[in-house]
């Protein structure tokens, strides 16, 4: 105990990447004991399905986390950029590539706006964007103010597909992990992953450091962009309410990551697999038949759970200056 | 893209319910997305009642309900976690109109019956089970219209603008109020919440003090007659109520003074409605022709409370606690009398 107690003072905490892959396993081994039919290809598409939208948000939050920031309005992003995407498209595919590029355009806008607020107002990130979520949350009701509209159905179809056997959107996050792979290879990202591991030093060094803050919130929100996409192949529909739940499981996939919610330390890979571990929890939960009053509950016990879990690896490696 | 489509058609063998081939006992699922009010929780409670009845006669072996405070993402999960349970009905209270269609197609490619109960959905791979809610609304209006008479002034407490059952409600009792010559002065939400509907109900009685009487729809009677309480108007304003067991109280303690009122009943039971014809459907029955509207089957209002039968409903419900809905469901014997 003596271990964990000083460890909730570290400035942040991280996870090597074998405890993640561990609770992987693990949540993927108890999952298939639970459920028979795990394997089928009904139940991994739908999982993968399932999966795709927190797995975006989730590496759009890894970047801000990287640079030292964090961003609370991302649900909202997903929220905002999903009513316009669903406005524009209303049920035409021909007019697929302009709702797209819209979803795209609101996640860079408000991304930007997040930026520009942290880098230059210098308000703290955690307030900053707690307030830029109600208006795009608002927005987000102007926009759309009840449910509706229509994705094309051959969107919808496609997402639940499978190309020689292989779910479309397991091919989705495999995307979006070679995405973070080619973007971790850029410069910008070395930026971030300096200002975020000492703002000083990279100061120092002339990295860029308010540009950097700022592409990192424009990522994060171009992040958000591809998961409000997947929300919309996933339920075919608009809703102003849709995304704003994604917001804390984002945060939650970083850590049990193992991305330091003090910036610097971590990458997008572990939020990948913290994100479907997350999901996992929740299916888990349903088969092994909670009563349905306590499933709430013990959802968040096995999340806290996961992330203390998370927290150990770095309590070995703490430094004795902290 | 189209062409991987067609290949995971038969992708999901290992996953299917029941199919065309369902046959007792069955296994029914209940996705349910919101928890937080004694409607949900006796929609539940009836179902679990109506099915351990089923289960007796082995009918049915399992039941297995999804209920959460949860948004459309999480209410997907439970249906798709329903489909991989392989379920042969899914009995559903939506929380959006249009954004389950694409689970509710899995479900219907996965040989699932789906039935959606007090909120109809869009998707054609639904029947919906539900009440005409412009009905209800309908009841209660052309009780007030009687009451304030032709030139009467009355406000209108109404739910969420823009919420599918409000819009309903609203266009039939509005169109009441038109033809019997009411004039409407003002509409506000009250978001379906007692103590929204008491703060709007008050501002309206600031802004128009002379109104003969106030529309509202269930969920905020209570508050309204507050308000109009509060003002001193119970003898001037009519108020249309609510079949629930708080609005009654009121309404009972007010009665020696000559207060007058209506409850629509809006049957928590309806999903017990929906479980009987789950059955029959899955025993292969169809439904009779005209009993299906587009892809919705609307059930009965199951009564009315007002002055001439307060007194026997009352008797029966007064131990209830104040958010206690007056229910209702159809018998098996006429859920069946539904099918060919």
């Amino acid at each position: 105990m003596r271990g964990l107690f000083p460890g909730v003072r570290l400035p942040g905490v991280q996870l090597s990447g074998a405890a993640t892959v561990a609770m992987l396993v693990v949540a993927v081994v108890v999952n298939s004991a639970l459920q028979p039919n795990f394997w089928s290809g009904y139940a991994l598409t739908s999982n993968f399905a399932t999966f795709v939208p927190l797995v975006a948000i989730a590496v759009g939050q890894t970047v801000v986390v990287l640079s030292g920031g964090i961003d609370l309005s991302l649900g909202a992003q997903v929220t905002l950029a999903s009513v316009v995407a669903v406005r524009i498209v209303d049920g035409q595919l021909d007019r697929l590539p302009q709702a797209v590029a819209a979803a795209l355009g609101v996640g860079l806008v408000c991304g930007a706006l997040n930026g520009l607020v942290v880098a230059l107002v210098r308000l703290q990130p955690i307030v900053a964007t707690f307030a830029t979520s109600f208006v795009f949350s608002g927005l987000a009701l102007v926009v759309l103010p009840t449910p509706g509209g229509s994705v094309p159905l051959e969107v919808t179809t496609a997402y639940r597909a499978a190309v020689l056997g292989v779910p479309v959107a397991l091919l989705a996050i495999l995307g979006l992990a070679l995405l973070w792979w080619v973007l971790r290879r850029h410069r910008v990202l070395r930026h971030v992953y300096a200002v975020g591991g000492d703002p000083e030093a990279a100061y120092a060094s002339l990295v860029p450091v308010a540009r950097t803050r700022i592409s990192a919130y424009v990522l994060g929100g171009l992040f958000a962009a591809l998961a409000a996409l997947a929300v919309l192949a996933n339920t075919g529909s608009g809703d102003p309410f849709v995304g704003n739940e994604l917001t804390l499981a984002s945060v939650a996939a970083v850590v049990i990551g193992g991305t330091s919610l003090a910036g610097g330390r971590g990458g997008a890979g572990g939020s990948i697999l913290g994100a479907i571990v997350l999901a996992l929890v929740t299916n888990i939960v349903f088969f092994a038949d909670v009563p349905t009053t306590y499933r709430q509950l013990v959802n968040g016990a096995v999340i806290i759970l996961a992330l203390a879990l998370a927290g150990i690896p770095a309590l070995q490696k703490r430094r004795p200056a902290a | 893209m189209l062409l991987a489509a067609c290949s995971s058609g038969d992708g999901g063998t290992g996953g299917g319910g029941g199919g065309e081939g369902a046959s007792r006992p069955f296994t029914i699922g209940l996705s349910n997305g919101f928890v937080g009010s004694e409607w949900r929780t006796q929609m539940v409670d009836g179902v679990e009642a109506a099915f351990a009845e089923y289960k007796n006669e082995s009918v049915v072996d399992e039941l297995v309900v999804e209920s959460a405070d949860t948004d459309v993402n999480g209410q997907i999960q439970q249906i798709r976690n329903l489909i991989n349970r392989d379920v042969d009905a899914i009995i559903v209270n939506p929380n959006s109109e249009t954004a389950l269609d694409a689970v509710f197609r899995e479900a219907s490619q996965q040989g699932i019956e789906v039935f959606a109960i007090d909120q109809a959905v869009t998707s054609q791979d639904v029947t919906n089970v539900v009440i005409d809610q412009a009905e209800w609304a309908r009841i209660s209006a052309e009780w007030l219209a009687g009451q304030v008479g032709r030139g009467g002034d009355i406000v209108v407490v109404n739910g969420i603008a823009g919420h599918p059952a409000n819009e309903m409600r609203w266009e039939a009792a509005q169109k009441v109020f038109t033809d019997a010559g009411v004039n409407v002065l003002s509409v506000a939400d009250g978001n379906w919440d007692q103590a929204t509907g008491q703060q709007v109900m008050t501002n309206l009685l600031a802004t128009y003090p002379d109104v003969d009487g106030v529309w509202t729809q269930d969920g905020m009677a209570q508050g309204v007659f507050r308000a109009v309480q509060a003002a001193g108007r119970l003898d001037q304003i009519k108020i249309s109520g609510e079949a629930r067991v708080g609005f009654m109280r009121l309404w009972n303690e007010a009665r020696a003074d000559g207060f007058e009122s209506i409850g629509v009943v809006n049957p928590p039971g309806g999903a017990v409605s929906a479980l009987h014809m789950a059955v029959n459907v899955l025993d292969g029955r169809q439904f009779a022709s005209g009993r299906m509207n587009g892809n919705t089957v609307h059930v009965p209002i199951p009564y009315t409370v007002d002055e001439s039968n307060f007194e026997e409903h009352w008797g029966r419900v007064s131990g209830e606690n104040d958010a206690y809905s007056l229910d209702g469901s159809l018998t098996r014997d006429e859920a069946a009398a539904f099918f060919q």
